[in-house]
């Protein structure tokens, strides 16, 4: 039966989506595996000066060399490999064969899988990797001698997981990574183990990424049964080599992208799984920076993005991820809006972003998501590691209520103008990177049809101006203004203060502001890529990132390729016989003007209430409260939307309460009763005839006496009817 | 003569222990016991059945040739990895109690001992009174134990223990003798070899009969698993054992029952375990959540490690049930993961309880700024065992969950679980992370939480001294490289896998079919 299917696979014939016969086994590119050593031998050198107690920086710089060299190595295989991908074989690890034929074996290894995808992500996850590490070497200090090894080790393998989770070759090693970044994330975040808030966000974070992991390990053994193989350059190969919808209608084929959509959600923070990234900002702000922000959470949309064709195979899916994008995307951040931490602030607004570039895989644009992914990598980054410097500097304070000023401070214009580029390109300021990659999404969102995606689009128009109000709230509170400030209380003893009168800030030094200035550049930069593209194709519009997803698996996500080239897409696609317009325009073009007004006003709002008339912020969040009919929003808005109050009603006790019962059942019922008391049986029976045993001569003798009777009545009777024998 | 030897050189260990003063016992119970594990691995070495089905170490002695009892043994790839994991335990085992017991020293060791012998025993025997005399042997060992050197309790959860799996044992002896019954009755004459009753069975059973001799089996082996419902002595020997006992209990104890079932009821009675292993698997599957559940209420740790072997364990039988070489690899690398995870887990419960005589996680906890390598092996293995990828729990997760979710309609070996079958398990790995986790959250992070009056054991350091990392490391070893390198293990026991299912791609019936792939038109 299943071998049938298989030669239906590889006889009809499809419109192959990214040429994939031709991916070769390179062994000329096996140095290539040293990218993923690197990170090791970090871990192995972190490890090693933790247990010598190595009191300086050196696991910093042990750290620093080898993600550089990753990072160096990953541009090397940028230049040298071949597209459109190329497999590099590592070393094996699971194979089974029991018999001939498609489905008589399965094997896994640790393989790596080179297209433009993986590369375009490995470079910027070595890249900010390396970047981000050296500020965590000043930024880490006061822990030197104590977790500053134990840090930079879980810095390493969390690298090393991303990266095996990017460059896998099959779902197997992608889980491998998946649950590596996970476990890496579990490390850092609980990395001050003795702050009970610390170690819940550990575990939360952790437990809630598993409901996703078990999504993607159903999804892992549902590829196998259905196409008998886990590995992409055969996976792709099968998918191509067939018109699915014509021939497949099996619930499989739906089945799939939900479960893969589920893993994703976990890893990316949506909608309802994305309750523990807030949490996560327990961590050290360097790993808020990297995992929380830049590079572990966008696994979701690479999981998608590279599994693409399966999603293509069923529309309703990419509905899905769109409206949950979308979704996501307001929900965060009007949540965003109404903190006062600002690195929670921060963490909203990932989520937020992160439901941006769902909402553009779903509207079929890949390109826009794998474009705001590389934008958002660098100014999230930013934004996050200046956070990270004001709560370095002011003893652990975030609250923007109690900071004001900062540009004016010395030592923090680095940071305050850094964190204005930050600002400015999440609030899509026209001409920033973050405008153009959120423009690619916004105007797919008009372009593509699909239930309500117009709504959507407006939605995340919407969403857009929220962006810009919240993350000039933080700039003009923080940066702007008069200067004041309150220390936070993690006040060290080596500042010797005692009190908040002799508190002194202290402005961050050479690594912190060099690594905030180039990632500020970067993410400057990071808009270039937009014009320069070294394809000759002219179907597709949006430079370098476009030509890096047009290798890849992701392809048929792309502007200009979607209604020409992909066979499958017909419910989801563009509408190719009549354009959408918006406001008379193409929504490409509207959207420059469009996005950039909503941004515009987001940020003036932004500037009315927290900087020239900061009373009024108070005024209005006062009047708001006091109105009983609306009192409710700026309330639900302040206590999240009460979804952990939510999760915790509807998930956490009931289980909990079950394994009470469980418990309580399993001690009373099966072990009390059933056990113990089957057991009571023979002592019960044995009461009953102790009577027998009372060692009177008289009643022994007379049970003996009855006791022979009744054997010589039974021999009489067995002789009699003979039945003994036959029973013998 | 190798094979005598790994079954009789614990005995005579043992001996040993018991005539010489009793200041020697440990220093000779681990002299023999390292002599046992070199015997074990040149054995291992020596063994041309990797890979293949090929028996090896065989060797009988005729008993009572007219009974057709003779004992026989012999060992393939599969007994072999299971005698291998129980050689490697032991002088862990020894080396881990080395200051825990420190009365009546002799009989400990000299218990250790005999009960090494009886589970190596197990393992190679090659017929059915050999391999029972040993498989209930276990019980008197492990008996004197828990009796002596437990908590508590511990007089009741001995007698618990002993008459709980006892009885099992006793029904899974009916079952057997009843095949070896007809075997003769069939034949003429007796037989009690494994190969022969095995060979006998598959053919010469009625279905009524097949499902009468499951059932015989299933009362002894999940009993000894521990299958829900048949669980409870369980949590209790483990909580009242001494630490060596809950190690090798969890380790090897536990795996009788999963052997036992690999070895007999599957290939036996091939046409019944079919008819009745998708109840089967629901009750391996409410094990597993419910197992699970329990562990999340649990405040002693011991317990908790107890009630998730529950848990653990019923991967394993359904990686049996998929009947397909998936599952049954799963199964079998489970067996021994969990040997390996689950009793370092008990070691180190074992090191902590040394220290400050609690298991209370409500009265301890944070030990990670008190004892940091404690602190590294406990995180370590607790990843291993929650089945994090790149240790060896997942490899064995992984394999048993994909065998159940491709035991519908896949080719080669068609099933009778399906996917089903898997996502509910599946469950259970979001339900380890989560016990587990809030497990070392409460132990090992967090701020630092003494019991009061109790500090530091006198003799013992704060942390782990050397010979407590040398009980660990091993095991720790051993989880990475089954994480990153099942492929020659998987290879290994190939062969022995194959004749484990040789009955069942034709066995499935074509209504079972429809459970894998639906509406596929070819």
């Amino acid at each position: 039966m299943t071998v049938s299917m298989l030669n239906i696979l590889q006889s009809a014939v499809g419109v192959p989506a990214v040429p994939m016969d031709q991916v070769v086994v390179a062994t000329d590119l096996r140095w290539a595996g040293i990218i993923l050593l690197l990170p090791l031998l970090s871990l192995l050198l972190c490890g090693l000066c933790a247990a010598m107690r190595v009191k300086s920086k050196l696991p910093a710089w042990c750290t620093v060399a080898c993600l550089a060299g990753s990072f160096v190595l990953s541009v090397l295989l940028y230049v040298n490999y071949n597209p459109p991908g190329e497999v590099i074989p590592l070393l094996s690890w699971m194979n089974l064969s029991w018999g001939d034929g498609a489905l008589n074996s399965f094997s896994a290894n640790f393989a790596l899988y080179i297209d433009s995808l993986s590369l375009l992500w490995i470079m910027f996850v070595t890249g900010l990797g390396t970047l981000i590490a050296y500020y965590a070497s000043e930024y880490m200090e006061p822990d030197l001698g104590k977790g500053y090894a134990r840090f930079f080790a879980g810095v390493s393998v969390f690298l090393f997981a991303m990266l095996a989770l990017v460059l896998s070759d099959n779902l197997v090693m992608l889980y491998l990574g998946w649950e590596g970044v996970g476990f890496a994330s579990y490390w850092l975040i609980g990395y001050y183990y003795t702050r009970p808030a610390a170690v819940a966000a550990a575990k939360k974070a952790f437990i809630v990424n598993r409901i996703g992991d078990l999504g993607l390990a159903l999804a892992v053994y549902l590829i196998w049964t259905t196409f008998g193989t886990v590995q992409y350059d055969e996976l792709m190969t099968v998918l191509e080599s067939h018109s699915w919808r014509a021939e497949f209608e099996g619930w499989t084929i739906s089945a799939i992208p939900f479960l893969l959509m589920l893993a994703a959600f976990g890893k990316s923070a949506q909608l309802p799984l994305y309750v523990w990234l807030p949490d996560a900002m327990e961590g050290p702000t360097p790993v808020s920076a990297l995992i929380h922000a830049a590079t572990m959470v966008t696994a979701g949309i690479y999981l998608v993005a590279r599994t693409y064709p399966l999603f293509l195979l069923e529309p309703v899916s990419l509905h899905v991820v769109a409206w949950v994008g979308g979704l996501t995307a307001l929900l965060a951040a009007t949540i965003g809006m109404a903190q006062y931490d600002i690195k929670r602030i921060m963490a909203y607004s990932t989520v937020s972003q992160l439901g941006y570039m769902f909402l553009g895989l779903g509207v079929l644009t890949t390109y826009g998501a794998a474009y705001h992914v590389f934008t958002h990598a660098f100014f999230k980054a930013v934004l996050f590691l200046t956070c990270g410097a004001i709560m370095h500097g002011f003893a652990g304070q975030l609250d923007l209520r109690k900071l004001s000023g900062l540009r004016h401070m010395k030592g923090w214009r680095i940071t305050s103008w850094t964190m204005l580029i930050g600002c400015l390109c999440l609030a899509g300021f026209p001409l920033t990177s973050g405008y153009f990659s959120k423009d690619a999404i916004l105007a797919e969102a008009f372009v593509t049809q699909g239930p309500g995606f117009e709504i959507l689009g407006w939605i995340a128009i919407l969403t857009a101006g929220l962006t810009a109000y919240y993350t000039f709230r933080v700039w003009f509170r923080v940066c702007a203004g008069p200067v004041s400030y309150e220390p936070g209380d993690e006040l060290h003893d080596d500042h010797g203060d005692h009190g908040h009168g002799d508190f002194h800030p202290h402005a961050p030094r050479f690594a912190i502001n060099s690594v905030l200035v180039v990632i500020a550049v970067g993410a400057l930069v990071a808009a270039t890529p937009y014009f320069m593209s070294n394809k000759a194709d002219a179907n597709i519009a949006g430079g370098w990132v476009a030509d890096m997803v047009h290798d890849s698996t992701a392809r048929a996500g792309l502007p200009g390729l979607a209604e020409s080239q992909h066979p499958h897409s017909e419910e989801v696609s563009h509408g190719a016989h009549e354009h959408p317009t918006l406001f008379g325009m193409d929504p490409h073009k509207a959207m420059y003007f469009v996005s950039g007004a909503v941004g515009l006003i987001g940020i003036l709002l932004a500037a009315y209430l927290h900087l020239w008339k900061r009373k009024s912020a108070d005024a209005l969040r006062g009047w708001l409260l006091a109105r009983g009919w609306i009192a409710w929003l700026p309330r639900a808005m302040e206590r999240k939307w009460y979804v952990d109050e939510l999760y915790h009603a509807l998930v956490r006790a009931p289980l909990w309460i079950l394994g009470h019962i469980c418990y309580a059942f399993d001690r009373f019922i099966i072990d009390a009763v059933i056990v113990d008391g089957t057991a009571r049986v023979p002592r019960l029976i044995a009461r009953w005839l102790q009577p027998l045993q009372s060692g009177a001569v008289q009643s022994h003798a007379v049970v003996m006496i009855g006791g022979v009777g009744i054997i010589v009545l039974l021999l009489a009777l067995c002789l009699r009817f003979e039945w003994l024998g036959v029973v013998l | 003569m190798l094979g005598w030897l790994l079954i009789l050189l614990p005995l005579l260990t043992a001996v040993i222990i018991m005539a010489s003063p009793a200041r020697f016992s440990r220093l000779v119970a681990m002299l023999g016991s390292l002599a046992t594990l070199g015997i074990a691995m040149v054995a291992a070495i020596d063994f041309d059945g990797w890979g293949t089905g090929r028996w090896g170490l065989e060797s009988s002695i005729t008993f009572l040739p007219e009974l057709g009892v003779t004992l026989e043994i012999g060992a393939d790839s599969v007994s072999m990895l299971l005698m291998l994991l129980t050689a490697l335990l032991m002088p862990l085992a020894v080396l881990g109690s080395w200051t825990a017991v420190v009365d009546r020293t002799r009989e400990y060791f000299g218990w250790l001992m005999v009960l090494a012998s009886a589970m190596t025993g197990v393992f190679l025997a090659r017929d059915l009174l050999l391999f029972y005399i040993c498989f209930e042997f276990t019980l008197i060992p492990m008996f004197f134990l828990i009796a002596i050197y437990g908590s508590t309790n511990r007089a009741f959860a001995s007698v618990k223990f002993f008459i709980y799996t006892f009885l099992g044992s006793l029904l899974a002896l009916v079952g057997f003798l009843y095949v070896a019954w007809s075997l003769a009755s069939h034949q003429g004459e007796w037989s009690f070899s494994i190969p022969d009753l095995v060979h006998f069975a598959q053919t010469g059973l009625t279905s009524s009969e097949q499902v009468w001799v499951l059932a015989a089996l299933m009362a002894g082996f999940a009993v000894k698993i521990p299958l829900f419902p048949v669980h409870t002595w369980l949590p209790l020997a483990h909580t009242e054992a001494p630490t060596a006992g809950s190690v090798l209990l969890a380790g090897v104890l536990l795996k009788l029952g999963t052997y036992g079932l690999y070895r007999f009821a599957l290939p036996m009675v091939p046409e019944a375990v079919v008819e009745f292993a998708p109840v089967l698997a629901i009750l391996a599957i409410v094990g597993i959540l419910y197992g699970a559940l329990i562990c999340w209420v649990q405040t002693d740790v011991k317990k908790l490690v107890a009630y998730s072997s529950v848990s653990h364990l019923g991967f394993c039988v359904l990686g049996l049930l998929a009947l397909n070489p998936l599952g049954l690899q799963g199964s079998v690398l489970y067996m021994i993961n969990h040997g390996l995870s689950t009793g370092a887990l008990f070691f180190l419960i074992g090191m902590m309880y040394e220290r400050y005589h609690t298991r209370d996680m409500n009265v301890i906890g944070g030990l990670a700024s008190k004892m940091p390598i404690w602190s590294c092996f406990m995180v370590f293995f607790v990843l291993a065992s929650v089945g994090l990828p790149g240790l060896n729990g997942f490899v064995s997760e992984f394999l048993c969950l994909i065998g159940t979710f491709a035991a519908g309609d896949t080719g080669a070996y068609p099933g009778v679980l399906g996917p089903w079958f898997a996502a509910f398990a599946a469950i259970g790995m979001i339900l380890a992370a989560m016990y587990l986790l809030i497990m070392v959250g409460k132990v090992v992070f967090g701020s630092l939480r003494e019991p009061a009056g109790v500090h530091a054991h006198d003799v013992l350091p704060a942390d782990l001294n050397a010979r407590e990392i040398v009980v660990l490391a091993p095991l720790a070893i051993g989880c990475v490289v089954l994480g990153i390198q099942p492929d020659f293990v998987m290879h290994a026991m190939e062969g022995s896998i194959a004749e484990t299912l040789a009955m069942y791609p034709d066995l499935v019936p074509e209504s079972m079919h429809a459970m894998g792939i639906k509406g596929v038109t070819p």
